[in-house]
């Protein structure tokens, strides 16, 4: 769809004035002369594909319907584009090829690195199957931003959780040495206000400020707990209204959004239903255990349950340790000198 | 002279799946093999953990069915423990999952198997499209397109409704082994009654419509694609805190007759998948050993079997197990199975959320056993879904995970049997080889998860160039 150049300019100011930002003419003007919807190529990784449903979900800045047809031009996704087999793959590389330089890639999930790759296929080139891996390092420098979405793909995530192995890595791993700008957007799905917006960002003022992670400062510098309305309140247990501190709640330790964003279309949040925030914007997510103030919801000692008939002692916690630190963060990348395991038979080179 | 199709990747499904098909010289299929191509290792990430974790973590095998993963693992945790959740808990669980499955099966109608048959906007990402076959007329295509948009908002307006409940969605906070942790106020349940009025109407007037053109139009396809003609069904929405009764109750239906379900009879074979762990066993004593290469072998799915024989599983098997819909087996009937439990589960939704009450007692502090083992039932969108789980030293030491679309993508099982859409593609005629539709019609019709498929899939080796047909 050819973009109405006036309605994109009263939307891109209206976002400014929204987000607070100087409209920026000249970057205006270069994403116009393109002639289209910026441009956004979508691939799944080693994925839940819950951020493609999650992104389906968003309603602010606007809903997904008119995402896609007056705002950005999504030159392929798996899970919504038309076409099936080599055509599909080749809808990828000519975006890519047309627009190199100008599109936004988004990655969806972990990479798959041991076996060069071949724990996860995109699909068939020339009867040739391209890798994940070798999709992102060869569509990740031809693209002007990349976008990490979600927790895989920011830091590895559920993916890459031990013993992982498939060697799932972080975009920003795999493409360690390039100069492409990445933005990382974790939580577990994305939140799809905070995806669509960074888009909408990169395309109208460019990177914004990041935080160490390589996050949006303005997402996500404050933790959960910082501003988490049971900050201060009697603590409770699991189930119920009150501080979820004393059950393991990951809140003090997590910076996302949640507080301000909510979820689905500001509906309601874990915290909200009394179950503790199990930290899935960490880059050490999911640490082990999830709750990991050791203080389980099996561990209290005043236990009621009647029908719960375990065979436990009575004091101790089914949690097996109590540590703070969570999950060891060594597992989280692969090691290149690290054995693939299982050996996998390298698929011809692809090159 | 035979003709090989390599659909890879098949889009429009969860998932990295890939079709390949071989045809005689009539253009018919006369063998078909499904592969994933994406390994996740799942069942080995829950182990040494904490029971518990795995109620959150399981839900991140599928961000399309999470609930059905969440109710599985819940299930299996309280199975394990001796532990029977309320009766709240139980319909608070049925609401959750209920606006799953209704995001899930309005997903699929429109946004995934739709444009099989109708010409999407001719912009990205539906355009590059299929124009093979298309028999709308502009009006009604239009109409479809339209329907598709609104369907976009509906779906996501099921989460919305579901996340009253849940937290979020995809995956959610509030189901836990013990029961659902909210407390709905009856702002909650009134604004949750809105939401479902609005879903009810689009499904009982817009979808159904649009299933049913779809089903005149094309009514040829209540021929094709009729696979083995065995369902199974787990059963699913608990209408009792025993579980014993159900919206959808569990059953067989082997060599055209019904028989009970007994978890005993499901087998999982390997001799065609890429593992070395033994062959022909029950998932609660199962394990998964990877072995790419293996000789032989062409796929990562491992191939379950009840009763020795290939099963289909999803919205047809539930609804001809509890009697539903008899009609016939085909991808129009898996169509309209569908649109059919979409209905019967909004109408049910409504009187579920005018007994759940306010307040608290949807949840029962819960302590997992030190050890133990249990299995978890239930029912994801596309089909059956079981956990298996073993504790021991108060942390999992063992867990298995059956899918539905191992079930139904399954490779050949050690008889030399196809898995049910292999075996649904074999005989069908292609008319366009540039634009197979027939095929993709027959496998969407399965609503297929690879992202489900858990230790289904595989990296590829050899067998592509082994794959080579004459």
């Amino acid at each position: 769809m050819k973009i109405n150049r006036r309605d994109f300019l009263k939307w891109a100011v209206a976002a400014s004035v929204a987000l607070n930002l100087d409209l920026d003419m000249d970057k205006l003007n270069i994403v116009l002369a393109a002639d289209t919807d910026p441009p956004v190529i979508w691939l799944e990784g080693s994925t839940c594909a819950g951020c493609t449903i999650s992104f389906l979900n968003v309603t602010k800045p606007t809903t997904v319907d008119n995402v896609l047809t007056t705002k950005i031009s999504l030159k392929y996704n798996a899970a919504v584009s038309a076409k099936s087999g080599e055509s599909a793959m080749q809808a990828i590389d000519k975006a890519a090829s047309t627009y190199k330089g100008q599109f936004i890639l988004v990655v969806e999930g972990a990479i798959p690195t041991a076996a060069n790759g071949e724990y996860c296929i995109l699909g068939e080139v020339n009867n040739d199957p391209l890798t994940m891996k070798e999709a992102v390092l060869k569509y990740g420098p031809m693209a002007k931003y990349v976008v990490a979405a979600g927790t895989c793909a920011s830091f590895g995530g559920i993916s890459a959780t031990a013993p992982n192995t498939p060697q799932c890595s972080s975009a920003e791993s795999v493409l360690k040495g390039t100069s492409v700008p990445i933005v990382n957007l974790p939580s577990c799905p994305v939140n799809p206000t905070i995806l669509v917006q960074t888009l909408l960002d990169l395309i109208l003022t460019g990177v914004p400020s990041l935080t160490t992670n390589k996050t949006p400062t303005k997402y996500y510098e404050a933790t959960i707990h910082s501003t988490c309305p049971r900050k201060g309140t009697t603590e409770g247990k699991i189930g119920e209204t009150g501080c979820l501190g004393g059950v393991g709640c990951n809140g003090p330790k997590t910076s996302a959004y949640c507080v301000s964003s909510k979820w689905n279309n500001g509906i309601n949040w874990c915290i909200g239903t009394n179950s503790p925030c199990i930290g899935c914007a960490n880059p050490t997510f999911p640490t082990n255990p999830l709750l990991s103030s050791g203080a389980s919801p099996t561990a209290s000692p005043t236990s009621t349950n009647s029908s719960n008939t375990p065979t436990a002692t009575p004091t101790k916690t089914a949690t097996p340790t109590s540590t703070k630190t969570g999950a060891p963060t060594s597992t989280k990348t692969a090691s290149p000198t690290k054995t693939p395991a299982p050996t996998v038979t390298t698929k011809p080179s692809a090159t | 002279m035979a003709t090989t199709i390599v659909l890879d990747p098949v889009t429009r499904i969860e998932g990295h799946l890939k079709v390949s098909v071989v045809l005689d010289s009539n253009n018919t299929v006369t063998s078909a093999k499904s592969t994933g191509n994406l390994y996740r290792d799942f069942e080995n990430i829950l182990l040494k953990r904490p029971p518990i974790d795995a109620a959150f973590i399981t839900q991140r095998i599928c961000g399309v069915c999470p609930v059905s993963h969440a109710v599985a693992s819940v299930k299996a945790i309280e199975n394990a423990a001796g532990f029977k959740p309320s009766l709240k808990a139980v319909l608070m669980r049925n609401l959750i999952q209920g606006a799953d499955f209704i995001q899930s099966n309005i997903l699929h109608f429109y946004h995934l198997a739709a444009l099989d048959f109708i010409k999407g906007p001719q912009m990205s990402p539906w355009a590059p499209g299929y124009n093979q076959d298309i028999r709308l007329n502009d009006s009604q295509n239009s109409t479809f397109v339209t329907n598709y948009v609104t369907a976009l908002t509906i779906r996501r307006k099921a989460h919305e409704m579901g996340a009253i409940l849940a937290g979020k969605l995809p995956h959610v906070s509030s189901v836990l082994p013990g029961g659902v942790t909210t407390s709905p106020t009856s702002s909650d349940i009134s604004t949750f009654k809105t939401y479902l009025n609005e879903i009810s109407s689009f499904i009982t007037g817009t979808y159904k419509n649009d299933a049913n053109t779809l089903a005149s139009i094309y009514n040829d396809y209540y021929k094709i694609g009729k696979g083995y003609g065995n369902l199974i069904s787990y059963g699913v929405f608990d209408l009792d805190a025993s579980g014993n009764k159900k919206l959808f109750s569990s059953g067989v239906h082997t060599n055209s007759s019904d028989v009970t379900l007994n978890t005993s009879k499901i087998i999982e074979n390997v001799k065609y998948s890429w593992y070395t762990s033994s062959s022909k066993q029950n998932p609660a004593d199962g394990t998964t050993t990877p072995s790419p290469g293996k000789s032989g072998a062409y796929s990562w799915m491992k191939a379950p079997r009840y009763s020795g024989m290939p099963h289909e599983t999803g919205s047809l098997a539930r609804a001809w197990v509890n009697g539903d819909y008899k009609k016939g087996i085909s991808v129009m009937d898996r169509m309209m199975a569908r649109y059919l439990e979409t209905e019967k589960i909004a109408t049910n939704m409504k009187t579920w959320i005018n007994e759940i009450g306010t307040g608290s007692g949807g949840y029962t502090e819960f302590k997992s056993p030190d050890s133990g083992s249990g299995f978890g039932l239930t029912e994801a969108g596309r089909g059956a879904l079981g956990h298996w789980i073993s504790i021991s030293g108060a942390t999992t030491s063992k867990y298995q995970i059956v899918t539905p679309t191992c079930w139904n993508a399954s490779p050949k099982d050690d008889s030399g049997n196809f898995g049910p859409i292999e075996k649904a593609l074999i005989g069908t005629k292609v008319a366009n080889t540039e634009q197979p539709v027939e095929l993709l019609r027959i496998v969407h019709s399965f609503d297929p998860c690879l992202a489900c498929a858990v230790h289904v899939i595989s990296p590829e080796g050899e067998e592509l160039s082994k794959f080579i047909i004459q």
